[in-house]
Protein backbone atom coordinates (compact mmCIF):
# COMPACT_ATOMS: atom_id res chain seq x y z
CA UNK A 1 0.00 0.00 0.00
CA UNK A 2 1.54 3.31 -0.82
CA UNK A 3 2.00 6.25 1.89
CA UNK A 4 -1.23 7.84 0.42
CA UNK A 5 -3.15 5.07 0.42
CA UNK A 6 -2.40 4.73 4.36
CA UNK A 7 -3.49 8.30 4.84
CA UNK A 8 -6.41 7.80 3.04
CA UNK A 9 -7.39 4.52 4.85
CA UNK A 10 -6.11 6.18 8.30
CA UNK A 11 -8.80 9.30 7.77
CA UNK A 12 -11.39 6.83 6.44
CA UNK A 13 -11.22 4.69 9.46
CA UNK A 14 -11.08 7.81 11.89
CA UNK A 15 -14.16 9.59 10.45
CA UNK A 16 -15.63 6.16 11.15
CA UNK A 17 -14.86 5.92 14.56
CA UNK A 18 -16.05 9.38 14.93
CA UNK A 19 -19.54 8.79 13.13
CA UNK A 20 -19.90 5.83 15.71
CA UNK A 21 -18.65 6.51 19.09
CA UNK A 22 -20.37 5.37 22.41
CA UNK A 23 -22.73 7.24 24.06
CA UNK A 24 -23.49 8.04 27.64
CA UNK A 25 -26.28 5.79 28.54
CA UNK A 26 -27.59 4.54 32.02
CA UNK A 27 -29.28 0.98 31.13
CA UNK A 28 -30.97 1.17 34.74
CA UNK A 29 -32.89 4.43 34.13
CA UNK A 30 -34.25 2.82 30.14
CA UNK A 31 -36.27 -0.04 31.63
CA UNK A 32 -39.34 -0.10 33.53
CA UNK A 33 -40.08 -3.91 34.53
CA UNK A 34 -43.62 -3.89 36.00
CA UNK A 35 -45.27 -6.96 37.79
CA UNK A 36 -49.01 -6.74 39.33
CA UNK A 37 -49.09 -6.58 42.89
CA UNK A 38 -50.62 -10.17 43.26
CA UNK A 39 -47.99 -11.63 40.24
CA UNK A 40 -47.32 -15.10 41.25
CA UNK A 41 -43.32 -14.30 40.21
CA UNK A 42 -41.27 -11.98 42.39
CA UNK A 43 -38.42 -9.62 40.62
CA UNK A 44 -35.14 -11.00 42.35
CA UNK A 45 -32.35 -9.09 40.15
CA UNK A 46 -31.52 -7.38 36.81
CA UNK A 47 -28.55 -7.60 35.08
CA UNK A 48 -27.67 -5.42 32.57
CA UNK A 49 -24.39 -5.69 32.15
CA UNK A 50 -23.23 -5.97 28.52
CA UNK A 51 -26.06 -3.28 27.76
CA UNK A 52 -24.48 -0.29 26.18
CA UNK A 53 -25.13 2.95 23.46
CA UNK A 54 -23.68 3.90 20.34
CA UNK A 55 -23.86 6.95 18.41
CA UNK A 56 -24.19 6.33 14.43
CA UNK A 57 -24.70 9.36 12.74
CA UNK A 58 -28.00 11.05 13.27
CA UNK A 59 -29.28 7.78 15.43
CA UNK A 60 -28.38 5.90 18.45
CA UNK A 61 -28.42 2.24 18.67
CA UNK A 62 -28.81 0.72 21.91
CA UNK A 63 -28.74 -2.58 23.38
CA UNK A 64 -29.95 -3.89 25.94
CA UNK A 65 -29.23 -7.12 27.60
CA UNK A 66 -31.18 -7.85 30.48
CA UNK A 67 -31.05 -11.04 32.45
CA UNK A 68 -33.89 -11.09 34.96
CA UNK A 69 -34.02 -13.65 38.01
CA UNK A 70 -37.63 -14.43 38.95
CA UNK A 71 -38.98 -16.56 41.91
CA UNK A 72 -41.95 -18.16 41.87
CA UNK A 73 -44.06 -16.99 44.51
CA UNK A 74 -47.45 -19.10 43.74
CA UNK A 75 -48.18 -22.48 45.21
CA UNK A 76 -48.42 -24.01 42.23
CA UNK A 77 -45.47 -25.30 40.15
CA UNK A 78 -44.42 -22.81 37.09
CA UNK A 79 -44.74 -24.88 33.15
CA UNK A 80 -43.93 -20.96 31.39
CA UNK A 81 -43.81 -17.45 31.70
CA UNK A 82 -44.42 -14.64 29.04
CA UNK A 83 -43.35 -11.28 29.20
CA UNK A 84 -44.38 -7.98 27.22
CA UNK A 85 -41.43 -5.78 25.75
CA UNK A 86 -42.42 -2.74 24.98
CA UNK A 87 -40.59 0.68 23.26
CA UNK A 88 -43.66 3.48 22.63
CA UNK A 89 -41.24 5.83 21.59
CA UNK A 90 -39.48 3.82 19.34
CA UNK A 91 -41.83 1.96 17.54
CA UNK A 92 -45.66 3.30 17.78
CA UNK A 93 -47.52 0.40 16.72
CA UNK A 94 -44.47 -2.30 17.10
CA UNK A 95 -44.58 -4.50 20.83
CA UNK A 96 -42.69 -7.81 21.41
CA UNK A 97 -42.98 -10.77 24.08
CA UNK A 98 -40.37 -13.30 25.30
CA UNK A 99 -42.02 -16.27 26.51
CA UNK A 100 -40.46 -19.05 28.31
CA UNK A 101 -42.44 -22.16 28.00
CA UNK A 102 -41.50 -25.93 29.30
CA UNK A 103 -40.70 -24.74 32.87
CA UNK A 104 -40.72 -27.00 35.50
CA UNK A 105 -40.09 -24.33 38.97
CA UNK A 106 -41.69 -25.39 42.14
CA UNK A 107 -42.94 -23.04 44.66
CA UNK A 108 -40.47 -20.72 45.99
CA UNK A 109 -37.57 -21.93 43.07
CA UNK A 110 -36.26 -18.91 41.35
CA UNK A 111 -35.46 -18.83 37.34
CA UNK A 112 -33.84 -16.61 34.80
CA UNK A 113 -35.29 -15.23 31.86
CA UNK A 114 -33.19 -13.16 29.09
CA UNK A 115 -34.31 -10.55 27.29
CA UNK A 116 -31.54 -9.27 24.08
CA UNK A 117 -33.22 -6.01 22.34
CA UNK A 118 -31.12 -3.75 19.79
CA UNK A 119 -33.05 -0.13 19.59
CA UNK A 120 -32.52 2.26 17.01
CA UNK A 121 -33.99 5.85 17.63
CA UNK A 122 -32.75 9.24 16.80
CA UNK A 123 -30.92 11.57 18.46
CA UNK A 124 -33.00 13.66 20.12
CA UNK A 125 -35.67 11.29 22.81
CA UNK A 126 -38.22 11.89 25.21
CA UNK A 127 -37.59 11.38 29.09
CA UNK A 128 -38.50 8.17 30.82
CA UNK A 129 -37.37 4.68 30.10
CA UNK A 130 -37.17 3.37 26.56
CA UNK A 131 -38.38 -0.13 27.69
CA UNK A 132 -41.34 -1.08 29.61
CA UNK A 133 -41.22 -4.55 30.87
CA UNK A 134 -44.80 -6.55 31.83
CA UNK A 135 -46.36 -9.98 32.52
CA UNK A 136 -48.35 -11.20 30.51
CA UNK A 137 -48.98 -14.26 31.56
CA UNK A 138 -48.01 -17.10 33.88
CA UNK A 139 -49.08 -21.64 32.95
CA UNK A 140 -49.14 -23.69 36.22
CA UNK A 141 -49.27 -27.25 36.01
CA UNK A 142 -52.40 -28.58 35.38
CA UNK A 143 -53.08 -25.18 32.86
CA UNK A 144 -53.91 -22.74 35.55
CA UNK A 145 -53.22 -19.59 34.21
CA UNK A 146 -52.17 -16.70 35.73
CA UNK A 147 -52.28 -12.59 33.65
CA UNK A 148 -53.77 -9.61 31.56
CA UNK A 149 -53.33 -11.89 28.56
CA UNK A 150 -53.00 -9.32 26.06
CA UNK A 151 -50.97 -11.44 23.91
CA UNK A 152 -53.35 -14.71 23.92
CA UNK A 153 -50.31 -16.09 25.61
CA UNK A 154 -52.72 -17.85 27.64
CA UNK A 155 -53.66 -20.44 24.34
CA UNK A 156 -49.80 -20.25 23.22
CA UNK A 157 -48.40 -21.43 26.45
CA UNK A 158 -51.05 -24.50 26.86
CA UNK A 159 -50.08 -25.42 23.35
CA UNK A 160 -46.58 -25.59 24.41
CA UNK A 161 -47.54 -27.27 27.15
CA UNK A 162 -49.77 -29.97 25.82
CA UNK A 163 -47.10 -30.81 23.08
CA UNK A 164 -44.65 -30.90 25.59
CA UNK A 165 -46.97 -33.65 27.76
CA UNK A 166 -47.24 -35.68 24.59
CA UNK A 167 -43.63 -35.72 23.73
CA UNK A 168 -42.42 -36.30 27.37
CA UNK A 169 -45.31 -39.19 27.76
CA UNK A 170 -43.45 -40.65 23.89
CA UNK A 171 -39.92 -40.14 25.38
CA UNK A 172 -40.85 -42.00 28.62
CA UNK A 173 -42.76 -44.73 26.52
CA UNK A 174 -39.59 -45.26 24.31
CA UNK A 175 -36.81 -45.19 27.51
CA UNK A 176 -39.53 -47.68 28.81
CA UNK A 177 -39.57 -49.95 25.85
CA UNK A 178 -36.14 -49.41 24.47
CA UNK A 179 -34.30 -48.27 27.38
CA UNK A 180 -31.46 -45.67 27.09
CA UNK A 181 -30.07 -46.97 23.89
CA UNK A 182 -33.42 -46.23 22.26
CA UNK A 183 -33.89 -42.87 23.58
CA UNK A 184 -30.30 -41.96 22.37
CA UNK A 185 -31.36 -42.89 19.21
CA UNK A 186 -34.54 -40.66 19.61
CA UNK A 187 -32.36 -37.61 20.48
CA UNK A 188 -29.64 -38.24 17.58
CA UNK A 189 -32.93 -38.45 15.18
CA UNK A 190 -34.54 -35.29 16.54
CA UNK A 191 -31.10 -33.48 16.45
CA UNK A 192 -30.78 -34.59 13.02
CA UNK A 193 -34.35 -33.73 11.85
CA UNK A 194 -34.06 -30.45 13.18
CA UNK A 195 -30.38 -30.04 11.36
CA UNK A 196 -31.90 -30.98 8.28
CA UNK A 197 -34.81 -28.48 8.31
CA UNK A 198 -34.45 -25.80 6.10
CA UNK A 199 -33.20 -21.72 7.71
CA UNK A 200 -35.53 -19.51 5.99
CA UNK A 201 -35.22 -15.63 5.88
CA UNK A 202 -38.86 -14.14 5.87
CA UNK A 203 -40.04 -10.65 6.19
CA UNK A 204 -43.07 -9.89 6.74
CA UNK A 205 -45.63 -6.58 5.76
CA UNK A 206 -48.95 -6.34 7.12
CA UNK A 207 -51.45 -5.99 3.84
CA UNK A 208 -50.11 -6.14 0.28
CA UNK A 209 -46.74 -5.80 -0.64
CA UNK A 210 -44.52 -2.99 0.29
CA UNK A 211 -42.42 -3.10 -2.86
CA UNK A 212 -43.11 -4.83 -6.35
CA UNK A 213 -41.59 -8.14 -6.82
CA UNK A 214 -41.88 -7.72 -10.42
CA UNK A 215 -43.08 -11.23 -11.47
CA UNK A 216 -47.08 -11.74 -12.22
CA UNK A 217 -49.36 -12.89 -9.74
CA UNK A 218 -51.34 -16.02 -9.49
CA UNK A 219 -53.25 -17.47 -7.33
CA UNK A 220 -52.13 -20.50 -5.78
CA UNK A 221 -54.17 -22.84 -4.07
CA UNK A 222 -52.93 -25.04 -0.74
CA UNK A 223 -52.83 -29.15 -0.83
CA UNK A 224 -54.11 -30.39 2.82
CA UNK A 225 -52.12 -32.78 4.85
CA UNK A 226 -54.86 -34.68 6.50
CA UNK A 227 -54.49 -34.82 10.22
CA UNK A 228 -55.84 -37.82 12.36
CA UNK A 229 -58.31 -37.21 15.05
CA UNK A 230 -57.75 -32.90 14.20
CA UNK A 231 -61.62 -31.88 15.43
CA UNK A 232 -61.30 -28.98 12.48
CA UNK A 233 -60.63 -30.02 8.71
CA UNK A 234 -59.14 -27.40 6.18
CA UNK A 235 -61.49 -27.93 2.34
CA UNK A 236 -60.23 -25.18 1.03
CA UNK A 237 -57.71 -22.46 0.23
CA UNK A 238 -55.77 -20.59 -1.61
CA UNK A 239 -52.83 -17.12 -1.27
CA UNK A 240 -52.07 -14.80 -4.13
CA UNK A 241 -48.37 -16.35 -5.47
CA UNK A 242 -45.66 -13.79 -6.65
CA UNK A 243 -41.90 -14.92 -7.15
CA UNK A 244 -41.23 -15.57 -3.52
CA UNK A 245 -44.07 -13.83 -2.29
CA UNK A 246 -47.07 -14.90 -0.72
CA UNK A 247 -50.04 -12.72 -0.19
CA UNK A 248 -53.51 -12.89 2.20
CA UNK A 249 -53.36 -16.51 2.64
CA UNK A 250 -56.92 -17.34 3.22
CA UNK A 251 -58.36 -20.94 3.99
CA UNK A 252 -62.07 -22.42 4.67
CA UNK A 253 -62.15 -24.93 7.45
CA UNK A 254 -65.25 -27.34 8.74
CA UNK A 255 -65.85 -28.31 12.42
CA UNK A 256 -65.73 -32.11 12.52
CA UNK A 257 -66.51 -32.04 16.02
CA UNK A 258 -69.13 -31.94 18.27
CA UNK A 259 -68.19 -29.01 20.11
CA UNK A 260 -67.87 -25.45 18.97
CA UNK A 261 -64.75 -23.96 18.15
CA UNK A 262 -63.23 -20.36 18.61
CA UNK A 263 -59.62 -20.60 17.09
CA UNK A 264 -58.01 -22.45 14.35
CA UNK A 265 -54.29 -22.36 13.23
CA UNK A 266 -53.37 -24.05 9.92
CA UNK A 267 -49.61 -25.02 9.41
CA UNK A 268 -48.15 -23.37 6.34
CA UNK A 269 -45.62 -25.03 4.55
CA UNK A 270 -44.11 -23.97 1.21
CA UNK A 271 -42.34 -26.16 -1.51
CA UNK A 272 -40.10 -24.31 -3.55
CA UNK A 273 -39.33 -25.11 -7.36
CA UNK A 274 -36.23 -27.16 -6.45
CA UNK A 275 -38.88 -29.72 -4.11
CA UNK A 276 -37.18 -28.11 -1.03
CA UNK A 277 -39.88 -27.95 2.03
CA UNK A 278 -39.95 -25.55 4.73
CA UNK A 279 -42.30 -24.67 7.08
CA UNK A 280 -43.27 -20.89 6.40
CA UNK A 281 -45.40 -20.05 9.24
CA UNK A 282 -49.53 -20.75 10.33
CA UNK A 283 -52.44 -18.96 9.38
CA UNK A 284 -54.09 -18.10 12.74
CA UNK A 285 -58.07 -17.08 12.84
CA UNK A 286 -58.45 -13.52 13.95
CA UNK A 287 -59.13 -12.96 17.37
CA UNK A 288 -62.71 -12.99 18.07
CA UNK A 289 -63.82 -13.36 14.51
CA UNK A 290 -63.99 -17.46 14.46
CA UNK A 291 -66.79 -18.83 15.89
CA UNK A 292 -67.88 -22.51 14.10
CA UNK A 293 -70.28 -24.29 15.56
CA UNK A 294 -70.56 -28.39 15.47
CA UNK A 295 -70.56 -28.93 11.64
CA UNK A 296 -70.40 -25.40 10.19
CA UNK A 297 -67.59 -24.23 7.89
CA UNK A 298 -65.64 -20.87 8.57
CA UNK A 299 -63.06 -19.15 7.00
CA UNK A 300 -59.47 -18.06 8.22
CA UNK A 301 -57.26 -15.34 6.50
CA UNK A 302 -54.42 -13.16 7.21
CA UNK A 303 -53.78 -9.95 5.70
CA UNK A 304 -49.58 -10.17 5.08
CA UNK A 305 -46.89 -10.60 2.62
CA UNK A 306 -44.37 -12.84 3.36
CA UNK A 307 -41.07 -12.74 1.25
CA UNK A 308 -38.91 -15.98 1.80
CA UNK A 309 -35.27 -15.51 0.83
CA UNK A 310 -32.11 -17.92 2.31
CA UNK A 311 -28.30 -17.45 2.26
CA UNK A 312 -28.92 -13.50 3.27
CA UNK A 313 -31.12 -12.35 0.53
CA UNK A 314 -30.78 -15.18 -2.35
CA UNK A 315 -34.89 -15.32 -3.09
CA UNK A 316 -36.77 -18.68 -2.42
CA UNK A 317 -39.18 -18.64 -5.40
CA UNK A 318 -42.34 -20.66 -4.09
CA UNK A 319 -43.60 -23.43 -6.33
CA UNK A 320 -46.59 -25.19 -4.42
CA UNK A 321 -48.35 -24.94 -0.85
CA UNK A 322 -49.77 -27.20 1.64
CA UNK A 323 -51.61 -26.64 5.08
CA UNK A 324 -52.29 -28.57 8.28
CA UNK A 325 -54.10 -28.39 10.92
CA UNK A 326 -51.90 -27.22 13.53
CA UNK A 327 -53.97 -26.71 16.79
CA UNK A 328 -57.50 -26.00 17.44
CA UNK A 329 -59.27 -23.92 20.66
CA UNK A 330 -62.67 -25.01 21.46
CA UNK A 331 -65.16 -22.98 22.99
CA UNK A 332 -64.35 -23.98 26.22
CA UNK A 333 -60.92 -22.79 26.60
CA UNK A 334 -59.43 -26.58 26.15
CA UNK A 335 -56.93 -27.52 23.04
CA UNK A 336 -56.13 -30.04 20.47
CA UNK A 337 -52.76 -30.83 19.52
CA UNK A 338 -51.52 -33.15 16.54
CA UNK A 339 -50.71 -36.50 17.86
CA UNK A 340 -46.47 -37.50 17.08
CA UNK A 341 -47.09 -39.82 14.62
CA UNK A 342 -49.23 -37.34 12.19
CA UNK A 343 -46.20 -35.06 12.50
CA UNK A 344 -43.87 -34.87 9.38
CA UNK A 345 -40.30 -33.70 9.27
CA UNK A 346 -40.82 -30.65 7.99
CA UNK A 347 -42.82 -29.73 10.64
CA UNK A 348 -41.13 -27.73 13.55
CA UNK A 349 -40.25 -29.84 17.02
CA UNK A 350 -42.42 -28.84 20.03
CA UNK A 351 -40.27 -26.40 22.37
CA UNK A 352 -39.85 -29.36 24.91
CA UNK A 353 -38.20 -31.52 22.28
CA UNK A 354 -35.77 -28.66 21.36
CA UNK A 355 -35.08 -28.58 25.21
CA UNK A 356 -34.42 -32.05 25.92
CA UNK A 357 -32.62 -32.93 22.77
CA UNK A 358 -30.28 -30.19 23.21
CA UNK A 359 -29.79 -31.48 27.02
CA UNK A 360 -29.14 -34.93 25.53
CA UNK A 361 -26.38 -32.68 23.04
CA UNK A 362 -24.65 -30.67 25.50
CA UNK A 363 -24.66 -33.38 28.91
CA UNK A 364 -25.39 -36.74 27.63
CA UNK A 365 -28.61 -39.46 27.25
CA UNK A 366 -28.04 -39.61 31.13
CA UNK A 367 -29.19 -36.16 32.27
CA UNK A 368 -32.27 -36.54 29.56
CA UNK A 369 -33.19 -39.62 31.45
CA UNK A 370 -33.12 -37.45 35.03
CA UNK A 371 -35.05 -35.26 33.10
CA UNK A 372 -37.82 -37.13 32.26
CA UNK A 373 -38.13 -38.88 36.14
CA UNK A 374 -38.84 -34.96 37.25
CA UNK A 375 -42.33 -35.39 35.33
CA UNK B 1 -38.99 20.32 -64.34
CA UNK B 2 -39.59 23.33 -62.63
CA UNK B 3 -37.41 22.86 -58.72
CA UNK B 4 -39.28 20.07 -56.15
CA UNK B 5 -42.35 21.46 -53.64
CA UNK B 6 -40.47 21.35 -50.24
CA UNK B 7 -42.65 18.32 -47.99
CA UNK B 8 -44.60 20.80 -46.41
CA UNK B 9 -46.15 21.97 -49.19
CA UNK B 10 -46.66 18.13 -50.62
CA UNK B 11 -48.71 17.58 -47.51
CA UNK B 12 -50.87 20.53 -47.63
CA UNK B 13 -51.50 19.99 -51.35
CA UNK B 14 -52.90 16.30 -50.34
CA UNK B 15 -54.81 17.98 -47.46
CA UNK B 16 -56.45 20.55 -50.01
CA UNK B 17 -54.93 23.10 -48.07
CA UNK B 18 -53.00 25.29 -50.29
CA UNK B 19 -53.37 28.12 -52.17
CA UNK B 20 -55.04 28.58 -55.47
CA UNK B 21 -51.47 29.55 -57.33
CA UNK B 22 -49.30 27.52 -54.98
CA UNK B 23 -51.56 24.67 -55.92
CA UNK B 24 -51.46 25.07 -59.60
CA UNK B 25 -47.55 25.03 -59.85
CA UNK B 26 -47.66 22.31 -57.21
CA UNK B 27 -50.31 20.28 -58.95
CA UNK B 28 -47.99 20.77 -62.44
CA UNK B 29 -44.42 19.52 -60.72
CA UNK B 30 -46.66 16.46 -59.67
CA UNK B 31 -48.00 15.65 -63.20
CA UNK B 32 -44.56 15.58 -64.46
CA UNK B 33 -42.69 14.03 -60.95
CA UNK B 34 -43.38 10.72 -59.93
CA UNK B 35 -41.58 11.22 -56.45
CA UNK B 36 -43.28 13.75 -55.77
CA UNK B 37 -46.30 11.66 -56.55
CA UNK B 38 -45.22 8.99 -54.62
CA UNK B 39 -44.97 11.50 -52.11
CA UNK B 40 -48.64 13.22 -52.43
CA UNK B 41 -50.16 9.10 -52.65
CA UNK B 42 -48.50 8.52 -49.06
CA UNK B 43 -49.66 11.36 -47.67
CA UNK B 44 -53.33 10.93 -49.07
CA UNK B 45 -52.96 7.48 -47.38
CA UNK B 46 -51.92 8.30 -44.21
CA UNK B 47 -55.02 10.86 -44.14
CA UNK B 48 -57.61 8.11 -45.26
CA UNK B 49 -56.06 6.02 -42.54
CA UNK B 50 -56.12 8.76 -39.72
CA UNK B 51 -59.61 9.36 -40.57
CA UNK B 52 -60.64 5.12 -40.64
CA UNK B 53 -58.84 5.71 -36.97
CA UNK B 54 -61.04 5.27 -33.53
CA UNK B 55 -62.37 7.85 -32.20
CA UNK B 56 -60.38 9.84 -30.15
CA UNK B 57 -60.60 9.21 -26.13
CA UNK B 58 -63.40 10.43 -24.45
CA UNK B 59 -62.32 14.11 -23.91
CA UNK B 60 -65.03 16.94 -22.44
CA UNK B 61 -63.85 19.05 -25.55
CA UNK B 62 -67.03 21.54 -24.74
CA UNK B 63 -66.14 22.30 -21.05
CA UNK B 64 -62.08 22.15 -22.10
CA UNK B 65 -62.66 24.97 -24.80
CA UNK B 66 -65.07 27.05 -22.00
CA UNK B 67 -62.66 26.47 -19.41
CA UNK B 68 -59.61 27.71 -21.79
CA UNK B 69 -61.56 30.93 -22.87
CA UNK B 70 -62.98 31.85 -19.79
CA UNK B 71 -58.90 31.31 -18.46
CA UNK B 72 -57.95 33.60 -21.45
CA UNK B 73 -60.62 36.11 -20.70
CA UNK B 74 -59.33 36.02 -16.88
CA UNK B 75 -56.32 37.04 -17.82
CA UNK B 76 -57.10 39.73 -20.08
CA UNK B 77 -58.99 41.53 -18.04
CA UNK B 78 -56.28 40.71 -15.20
CA UNK B 79 -53.49 42.05 -18.01
CA UNK B 80 -56.08 45.07 -18.19
CA UNK B 81 -55.79 45.72 -14.56
CA UNK B 82 -52.07 46.14 -14.12
CA UNK B 83 -51.20 47.59 -17.09
CA UNK B 84 -50.88 51.60 -17.25
CA UNK B 85 -52.49 53.06 -19.86
CA UNK B 86 -49.39 55.63 -20.13
CA UNK B 87 -46.73 53.02 -20.22
CA UNK B 88 -44.48 53.59 -22.86
CA UNK B 89 -44.97 51.93 -25.86
CA UNK B 90 -41.41 51.07 -26.59
CA UNK B 91 -41.49 47.85 -24.64
CA UNK B 92 -41.08 44.36 -26.14
CA UNK B 93 -44.01 43.01 -24.84
CA UNK B 94 -47.03 44.28 -23.55
CA UNK B 95 -48.15 42.69 -19.57
CA UNK B 96 -51.32 42.05 -21.32
CA UNK B 97 -49.74 39.57 -23.30
CA UNK B 98 -47.62 38.34 -20.40
CA UNK B 99 -50.82 37.24 -18.33
CA UNK B 100 -52.52 35.70 -21.39
CA UNK B 101 -49.09 33.53 -21.62
CA UNK B 102 -49.03 32.93 -18.11
CA UNK B 103 -52.83 31.49 -17.94
CA UNK B 104 -52.19 29.71 -21.11
CA UNK B 105 -48.80 28.50 -18.92
CA UNK B 106 -51.32 28.02 -15.89
CA UNK B 107 -54.15 26.12 -17.86
CA UNK B 108 -51.18 23.54 -19.44
CA UNK B 109 -49.94 22.71 -16.18
CA UNK B 110 -53.57 21.67 -14.48
CA UNK B 111 -54.61 19.75 -18.06
CA UNK B 112 -51.31 17.79 -17.65
CA UNK B 113 -52.14 16.95 -13.59
CA UNK B 114 -55.80 16.48 -14.98
CA UNK B 115 -54.69 13.95 -17.42
CA UNK B 116 -52.08 11.98 -15.85
CA UNK B 117 -53.23 8.77 -14.63
CA UNK B 118 -53.11 8.73 -10.53
CA UNK B 119 -50.84 6.30 -9.24
CA UNK B 120 -52.73 3.37 -7.20
CA UNK B 121 -52.27 4.13 -3.56
CA UNK B 122 -51.99 0.12 -2.46
CA UNK B 123 -49.04 -0.01 -4.22
CA UNK B 124 -47.21 2.66 -3.33
CA UNK B 125 -44.52 2.13 -1.69
CA UNK B 126 -44.29 3.23 1.94
CA UNK B 127 -40.90 3.85 3.99
CA UNK B 128 -42.73 4.67 6.81
CA UNK B 129 -44.85 0.85 6.98
CA UNK B 130 -44.14 -1.57 9.71
CA UNK B 131 -41.83 -4.17 8.50
CA UNK B 132 -40.92 -7.00 10.37
CA UNK B 133 -37.92 -9.28 9.31
CA UNK B 134 -35.72 -12.16 10.15
CA UNK B 135 -31.62 -11.90 10.27
CA UNK B 136 -29.17 -13.84 11.21
CA UNK B 137 -29.34 -12.13 14.88
CA UNK B 138 -32.90 -11.35 15.81
CA UNK B 139 -36.30 -10.62 14.20
CA UNK B 140 -36.78 -6.72 13.76
CA UNK B 141 -40.00 -4.20 13.24
CA UNK B 142 -38.81 -1.32 11.56
CA UNK B 143 -41.25 1.60 11.60
CA UNK B 144 -39.93 5.23 10.06
CA UNK B 145 -36.14 4.85 10.47
CA UNK B 146 -36.54 3.33 13.76
CA UNK B 147 -36.95 -0.37 14.90
CA UNK B 148 -36.80 -2.60 17.37
CA UNK B 149 -35.08 -6.15 17.39
CA UNK B 150 -35.08 -8.40 19.49
CA UNK B 151 -32.05 -10.77 19.89
CA UNK B 152 -31.45 -14.40 19.44
CA UNK B 153 -28.65 -13.98 22.10
CA UNK B 154 -26.78 -17.19 23.28
CA UNK B 155 -28.97 -19.41 20.25
CA UNK B 156 -27.19 -22.85 18.69
CA UNK B 157 -30.19 -22.94 15.77
CA UNK B 158 -33.12 -20.57 15.64
CA UNK B 159 -36.40 -21.09 13.88
CA UNK B 160 -38.49 -18.22 12.30
CA UNK B 161 -42.13 -18.46 11.96
CA UNK B 162 -44.29 -15.78 11.11
CA UNK B 163 -47.94 -16.41 12.52
CA UNK B 164 -50.57 -13.55 11.48
CA UNK B 165 -49.52 -10.07 12.34
CA UNK B 166 -46.55 -11.41 14.55
CA UNK B 167 -42.73 -13.11 13.51
CA UNK B 168 -41.82 -15.94 16.05
CA UNK B 169 -38.26 -16.56 16.78
CA UNK B 170 -37.30 -20.27 18.87
CA UNK B 171 -34.20 -21.16 20.07
CA UNK B 172 -32.49 -22.85 23.31
CA UNK B 173 -30.81 -20.80 25.30
CA UNK B 174 -27.10 -22.38 26.01
CA UNK B 175 -26.62 -20.55 28.81
CA UNK B 176 -29.89 -21.49 30.59
CA UNK B 177 -30.83 -24.73 28.90
CA UNK B 178 -34.33 -23.04 28.39
CA UNK B 179 -36.34 -22.86 25.34
CA UNK B 180 -36.92 -19.23 24.66
CA UNK B 181 -39.29 -18.33 22.17
CA UNK B 182 -39.49 -14.17 20.99
CA UNK B 183 -42.22 -12.88 19.24
CA UNK B 184 -42.14 -9.22 17.79
CA UNK B 185 -45.54 -8.16 16.47
CA UNK B 186 -46.81 -5.38 14.06
CA UNK B 187 -50.15 -3.41 13.56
Amino acid sequence: MSMCSKWIVAAFAGAMALCAQDAPFDPHSSIDIKLPPDSPVALLSTNVRDSGATQRGGAMVIDLHMALSLRNSDSRTIRGITLLVTAQEVTAGGKASVAVPSLNVAPGQAFPVRIDLRLLRPLQAGAGPLVQVSLDGVLFEGLDFYGPNRLNSRRSMTVWEMEAERDRRYFKSVLASAGPEGLQREMLSSLARQDERPHIDVRMSRGRSVTSVGEPERMARFAFLKMPGAPVEAIDGWAEVAGNEARTPTIQVVNRSARPVRYVEIGWIVKDRQGREFLAGSVPAAEGDLLLPPGQTGRVLQDTALRFSRNAGEPVAIGSMTGFVSHVEFADGRVWVPGRKALSAVMAPSPEEQRLADLYRTKGVGAVVEELRKY
Amino acid sequence: MSKHPSEANLALFAGGELSLWRRWGVKRHVAECAACRDAVDEFLALREQASGMAELPDVAWDSMAAEMRANIRLGLEAGECVTERSSPRHLGFSLRGVAACASLAMLLVVSFLIERPAPRVAELKTDDAAVIETSGSGIQVMEGGRSLMLLNAHAHTVDYQASGSAMGARYVDSDTGQVTINNVYVQ
